[in-house]
């Protein structure tokens, strides 16, 4: 029977909630294997795992359940060991490293930021600070919507303005959150956002964190911000820029495209 | 106990707050090499169009399109973000989201797991302990 890990905790972690379920149909018992001082948060793999939604919160769950008893380090969705002695044996072997990440993690908290624009809010602002469309739509206006060619030519001036704005929204809202975290990762790029910046916040600074994104929206209102936490630290399981899988820790050069 | 706004649940939707969340589950988190990853063919629910910036004709002339229908007597300095503002734009926007900048607080992670614990509960009503996973985001926001 494979083994599924959903995190990582100190041996000395509350016992799990009991009836706590995770991934499959029906949803397999999570129990805990303790080696070296360190449990892993485990059940059975189902045969057919797929990525669905419900697995995929089944996942979050447990370790939303886990950690908020104390620190976990999240399995990435997915990790099948071939049995729970491989997964014992994983942690005896990096017992040190994992002791070490889960010291340098407790009593955090990863909130993870994602914004993108409110258009018409945006373009107020794009034509505000930038005569020259504000003039060319102004001649497109009064000439009854403009030619093909100055629309387009209207368009893509304000296309690459806005794309202006984007990079520097991003940049202001990590400058705005960052002092009240302990560490921000930039996510990977993608075009259903403008800015995805996971912060490590301390729990006890929670509501300040939570009171910043509150600013942050006022002095932005042209952003739509979306703050997602408290979660487990899926972003800072791994100390400095080598993040596994294009997410780069602490770095900012993702800011290209 | 202190209101902590972005973890209170409220509006409807929530789809993008889930998303937000799952993007996360699927890449990042802890990778092991000993073990094995399940394969994730068949996950492109995350690549969520919510912007429109692309660099295209149609970008193009819809922006223009926009631009022109802009209230400039309104004042291209009025402060943008303005209820009002905000509620054109939800319509005229990409998903045609029925909310603004602030509710978007809304979207948080609870909706998430809120869909989980009424899958959950349905199977375990009956068992009180097992009920706890109601109250892990309340304990947090207690502290």
């Amino acid at each position: 029977m494979n083994t599924y890990v959903y995190g990582i905790t100190a041996a000395s972690h509350p016992p799990l909630p009991e009836g706590l379920v995770g991934i499959g149909d029906p949803p397999r018992p999570v129990r805990v294997l303790k080696e070296s001082g360190l449990a892993a948060v485990v059940s059975d793999a189902p045969e057919d795992l797929r990525p669905k939604r419900r697995e995929l919160l089944a996942h979050q769950n447990v370790l939303g359940e886990i950690g908020a008893d104390g620190c976990v380090l999240p399995m990435r969705f997915g990790s099948v060991a071939p049995d729970d002695r491989a997964v014992t044996g994983v942690l005896a072997e990096r017992a040190e490293h994992y002791k070490e990440r889960l010291g340098a993690l407790d009593g955090r908290v990863e909130y993870n930021i994602k914004a993108h624009h409110v258009e018409e809010a945006v373009l107020h602002q794009v034509m505000a600070e930038n005569p020259e469309i504000r003039a060319l739509a102004e001649a497109n206006r009064k000439s009854g919507g403009g030619s093909y060619e100055s629309k387009i030519q209207l368009g893509e001036m304000v296309a690459s303005a806005v794309k202006a704005k984007e990079s520097e929204d991003a940049g202001a809202l990590e400058r705005l959150l960052e002092p009240v975290a302990d560490a921000v990762s930039v996510g990977p790029e993608s075009t259903g956002w403008l800015a995805n910046l996971s912060f490590l916040v301390e729990r006890s600074s929670a509501e300040e964190f939570l009171a910043a994104a509150e600013r942050a929206r006022r002095e932005l209102p042209h952003l739509e911000v979306r703050v997602n936490g408290p979660l487990p630290p899926y972003s800072f399981v791994e100390p400095g820029p080598a993040q596994p899988a294009g997410t780069a820790a602490g770095g900012a050069d993702t800011g290209a495209g | 106990m202190t209101v902590v706004p972005a973890q209170q649940t409220g509006g409807g939707g929530g789809s993008s707050g889930l998303y937000d969340v799952l993007e996360l589950v699927l890449d990042r988190g802890l990778v092991i090499d000993a073990f094995v990853r399940v394969s994730l063919v068949g996950i492109e629910i995350l690549k969520i169009d919510v912007r429109v910036v692309v660099a295209s004709v149609d970008t193009y002339l819809r922006f223009a399109e926009a631009c022109n229908r802009l209230d400039l007597e309104a004042g291209p300095r009025k402060a943008p973000g303005l209820p009002d503002m905000v509620g054109q734009v939800t319509e005229s926007g990409a998903r045609g989201k029925s909310k603004g900048a602030l509710s978007g607080a809304a979207e948080t992670i609870s909706d998430a797991f809120k869909q989980a614990r009424d899958e959950a509960s349905e199977r375990e009503t009956e068992r009180p302990r097992a009920r706890r996973t109601a109250a892990p985001r309340r304990k947090e926001e207690q502290e």
